[in-house]
């Protein structure tokens, strides 16, 4: 190293050991990131079975994503369910970060409560409430027919609509304390005079929300919501643990699909095209994300 | 309960301070009152899966199902131990090892990235930061055919070292953001003085900075340890050896019944050692945890 | 360790060297060998085998819907086990990826080469090489609870022969009390549904396949849209349990177990359930019946092969071997109410008296299994388009669109 360096100014010298520092680093996301996602789109122009040889086959894979029928009812699926599962955890998210705004007594304690869930892995989480819900030995069941809500067990995952909402609960749970801190530290931004110059006015509830604390958060809002739908649409581990995709298939997230194409059917050629589309939804996504950030500054 | 019309007549002798202050304690009461319910339902499944965990295993496989265990034994926890070919505790020995080795890589190449990113002038130093954040915006999901494939050719899959290499990677844009903020916030003025006295980079870093930004590394730890222990899907795809399964993919195997009938009460047994240790160190570490969403999610 | 390995890990993992030893394998001294779970007897065989002290073996049980995954990762990344027990159907596709080691000289040399039972013999062939030999055998066949046919005023001495009479015989159980029911079928489970409800179709004449396996008859042919009205009519008049609709498997042999379903679709691994888990059950079997008669059974199960990367060849064979001969067959095989893999010894001491296990045996005259490479997409995946068709009609009730979308998705997955 000294025999190397000796030669530079310090000026060279402090560049070299800049790079050496961030060397690894850049190399890992290089190895893991950038080739990868490099190889997704030239594998997409495969067919390139697990096992076997592969060839090159042009578009064929995307033209056959036209005709997958499953592939199209993953998407319209996944999208449903962003649509469904967003304005819970955010409404809730807000009604909670509402309440434990101010630091009173024991505020503390129900902040963590709240966010418990959210350290929790969603396929641990999933686990537990795959069992929650079960006909015979769930919970759910045992409370609502012990309150005469129910006179007979309820088959939760048996239609695809139930099998969405109980699935929806369980997502809200696992999530909402994630938007709740984010809301929570967009709330606490918002200086208190404007509320107290606001109440001298005689300002109601609403009337603050709508005028003080909504268009103060614009920033945070919008952030919390791009989030929650990412991470909505890059679903997997609740359908494939509690639903297995069912029933009739009607909870066969994008994610899923990819999943059961590559490494259940073997075709990673066709799984990649698939990621590919994903890729494109994600970016725009994205793209969305970064306009209204940028936008409301 | 007080009649309304006493209530008013009781209130109706009250200054207008005092009235408020009243209704000021009536609102933060009903506010600890909604606060406690909504703790407890929150609470509601884990406790519910730890009651469940502590009953006999026949009666966790009750239907329908007991409110409160006749009895407390961890019969559950034991019968875990058997399932497999090294039980539950291989399973959270492989889950421990791949978190300790992301906790690790991540930490030691988010510091030096970070402060190779926050202190240093190099070309390209844009770029670079650039590539490494936009990690974020394509999640792992999205490319784990090729990640696969790769493995395979390294012939790192199915061992846990590969699996973790993976998870450094999806670390790494949070851990780097988060150090080079870290390393801007040190006075430069405590760097410069230490260099003039002749430290070299390395031993600058490791004598003086790192004391200056432990906050910092704790949140990349304790991000990098939850992600990991929690991580499903590329464990699931990557491990094909039942023996290295990690604990998510592990339980999944007995709720599916490989091992008999569905043992819902060692299922539950394994939910909460799955859950205990992200609950300990969140619930130690909370400031720092709390910090690194608020500043990670904020400002990228 | 190849040099591009070392260069790799050097490269990138110079942090984590350290704790490179943590997940090193282990060498192996034994064996590894997998099998997909149908109950515990293969353990007990290899128990045995292993107490006899040579190479072991260590077993390692996947469940069924993730064989075809796991398997296939494992070759992918050339660590396929020394010995496999793969489901029958796959093993085609096994040996066409050059995974399985080639076995033809071997078996033509064993005494009793001609007497292995060809259905599955057929499925260890590819292009006239042999890879795998019939390792555990199970024809699917339906059982039936005897004190429930006496309670419901049947004769549970003469099981049905036809549509009418199964259905007529489970409303006479499901009369019995709210608790009793006529029928039961894994409806989320789409291997069970392949292995117990495509008989009813074949046993009538028809299939959903052409005969070369080339196209999808799942509109054409009339049988299979009434063998699913004769699965809607029982699910609509409540003669099945509403549980059925979710179970994936997990509950094909404790619902009946039960004592409260009159008749299932099961195979031979049922019978040895049943009997160790349930004496009181009082247990008669029947073929699965045509719509007017006539008998058929998915002859199924599992071949077991020898992975072709492996290092102990000898050693994995001389298992297969001990596990072929007469006194495994009979001793292991036979006196734990398991078919035994040689058509010469399916009648047995053990058989002899025995309803169930002659019904197990018999169910192979009358067995068929498809040839195909692309089984598992249509059949066996819990999200392929056989579960989800037979869902649609029966659950959902509308046959027209299920047998639409089957034949499309068959279709689509046979052409690419």
């Amino acid at each position: 190293m000294k025999a190397l360096t000796g030669s530079l100014s310090w000026e060279q010298r402090r560049k070299l050991t800049g790079l050496l520092f961030v060397l690894p680093t850049v190399l890992f996301v290089a190895v893991f990131f950038i080739i990868p996602l490099a190889m997704t789109g030239f594998m997409s122009f495969h067919d390139w079975p697990l096992i076997g040889e592969q060839s090159w086959i042009g578009t064929t894979n995307y033209s056959e994503l036209a005709n997958d029928r499953q592939f199209r009812k993953s998407l319209d699926f996944t999208f449903r369910y962003t649509l469904f599962v967003t304005p819970p955890i955010f409404i809730l998210g807000f009604i909670l970060a509402s309440l434990v705004r101010h630091n009173i007594r024991f505020i503390g304690m129900f902040r963590a409560i709240f966010f418990m869930p959210v350290v929790i892995g969603l396929g641990v989480s999933s686990l537990l409430w795959v069992w929650m819900l079960d006909q015979r030995v769930g919970i759910f069941n045992k409370i609502l027919l012990d309150l005469h809500l129910l006179d007979k067990p309820q088959l939760f995952l048996a239609k695809p609509s139930t099998a969405m909402n109980v699935i929806i609960l369980s997502v809200v749970w696992k999530t909402v304390g994630f938007t709740m801190i984010l809301l929570l530290a967009g709330l606490q931004s918002i200086p208190d005079e404007l509320y107290e110059s606001a109440d001298v006015d005689g300002a109601g509830y609403f009337r603050k929300l709508f005028y003080i604390t909504l268009p103060l958060m614009r920033r945070t809002i919008a952030l919390a919501l791009i989030l929650s739908v990412i991470g909505s649409v890059l679903a997997f581990d609740q359908f494939y643990i509690i639903t297995r995709g069912g029933p009739r298939n009607s909870t066969i997230s994008i994610v899923y699909w990819i999943f059961n194409n590559s490494f259940v059917y073997w075709k990673l050629g066709y799984g990649s095209a698939m990621s590919i589309v994903l890729l494109t939804i994600l970016m725009a996504l994205t793209s969305i994300q970064y306009y209204v950030l940028r936008e409301k500054e | 309960m007080i009649p309304v019309h006493d209530r008013q007549a009781g209130l109706g002798g009250l200054t207008q301070q005092q009235r408020r202050r009243l209704q000021q304690r009536a609102l933060l009461s009903l506010k600890y009152l909604i606060l406690t319910v909504l703790a407890l339902l929150f609470l509601f499944p884990i406790a519910w899966s730890l009651i469940n965990s502590l009953k006999l295993p026949s009666e966790a496989l009750a239907v329908p199902p007991t409110y409160l265990p006749t009895q407390i034994v961890f019969d559950n926890y034991s019968e875990l131990t058997n399932y497999g070919n090294y039980g539950v505790a291989g399973h959270v020995e492989n889950s421990t090892i791949v978190a300790l080795l992301t906790v690790v890589g991540s930490l030691v190449l988010s510091t030096l990235g970070g402060y190779g990113f926050a202190r240093f002038n190099f070309p390209g130093k844009n770029a670079l930061f650039i590539m490494v954040l936009s990690t974020l915006m394509i999640p792992f999901q999205s490319i784990l055919i090729p990640l696969f494939v790769m493995l395979v050719r390294f012939e790192l899959n199915d061992t846990l070292i590969g699996l973790a290499l993976v998870y450094i990677t999806f670390q790494l844009p949070f851990g780097i953001f988060l150090m080079r903020n870290s390393f801007l916030a040190v006075p430069k003025e405590i760097e410069e003085a230490a260099l003039l006295d002749g430290c070299s980079s390395l031993s600058l870093l490791y004598r003086m900075m790192l004391r200056l930004v432990l906050p910092g590394i704790v949140t990349v730890a304790i991000y990098a340890f939850i992600n990991s222990w929690n991580e499903f899907l590329a464990a699931l795809i990557f491990m094909s050896d039942q023996d290295k399964f990690t604990l998510p993919v592990f339980l999944t195997l007995v709720r599916s019944g490989l091992w008999g009938t569905v043992d819902w009460g060692a299922l539950q047994a394994g939910v909460i050692v799955a859950i205990f240790p992200c609950l300990v160190v969140f619930l130690l570490l909370q400031r720092y945890y709390i910090n690194g969403l608020i500043g990670g999610a904020v400002n990228n | 360790m190849t040099p591009r390995r070392i260069i790799f890990a050097v490269l990138i993992m110079a942090l984590c060297i350290g704790a490179l030893p943590l997940s090193a394998q282990d060498e192996d001294v034994t064996m590894t060998m997998w099998v997909r779970n149908i109950g515990a007897q293969v353990q007990e065989l290899v128990d045995e085998w292993n107490a006899l002290g040579g190479a072991q073996i260590e077993l390692t049980v996947i469940p069924p819907a993730e064989f075809i995954t796991k398997m296939g990762a494992a070759i992918a990344a050339g660590e396929s086990p020394d010995i496999a027990s793969i489901d029958l159907i796959y093993a085609p596709a096994f040996a066409a990826a050059g995974q399985l080691l080639d076995l033809t000289d071997l078996v033509s040399d064993l005494p009793y080469a001609d007497d292995l039972l060809p259905a599955h013999s057929e499925l260890g062939t590819y292009e006239g090489r042999n890879y795998a030999v019939p390792f555990a055998i199970e024809g699917s066949f339906i059982i039936y609870n005897k004190d429930l046919f006496e309670q419901a005023g049947l004769d549970p001495e003469s099981p049905p022969t036809t549509w009418d009479e199964l259905l007529e015989a489970a409303r006479a159980i499901s009369a019995i009390d709210d608790e009793t029911y006529g029928y039961y079928f894994a409806g989320s489970c789409a291997g069970c549904n392949a292995f117990t409800y495509l008989p009813f179709i074949w046993a009538s004449g028809g299939d959903v396949l052409s005969d070369d396996y080339s196209e999808a008859t799942i509109t054409t042919d009339p049988i299979v849209r009434e063998a699913l009205e004769l699965y809607r009519t029982m699910w609509e008049e409540g003669l099945i349990p509403e549980g059925a609709s979710i179970d994936d498997g997990s509950s094909f042999t404790s619902a009946f177990a039960t004592g409260t379903i009159g008749m299932a679709g099961t195979g031979a691994f049922g019978i040895n359930t049943y009997r160790r888990d349930h004496p009181e059950l009082n247990l008669g079997a029947f073929h699965i019946p045509g719509k007017d008669g006539g008998a058929a059974s998915f002859g199924g199960g599992d071949v077991i092969a020898i992975g072709s990367g492996t290092q102990y060849p000898d050693e994995a064979w001389a298992f297969i071997e001990w596990m072929m001969s007469d006194e495994t067959q009979l001793d292991i095989y036979a006196a734990n109410n398991r078919t035994p893999v040689r058509v010469s010894l399916l009648e047995n001491e053990y058989s002899a008296d025995d309803d169930l296990v002659l019904t197990a045996a018999s169910a192979l005259s009358v067995g068929k299994s498809p040839y195909s490479l692309v089984y598992n997409d249509l059949f066996n995946d819990a999200n392929g388009p056989w579960l989800e068709m037979i869902q649609v009609a029966i659950f959902d009730g509308d046959i027209d669109g299920a047998l639409q979308l089957g034949q499309d998705r068959f279709t689509q997955i046979m052409s690419g």
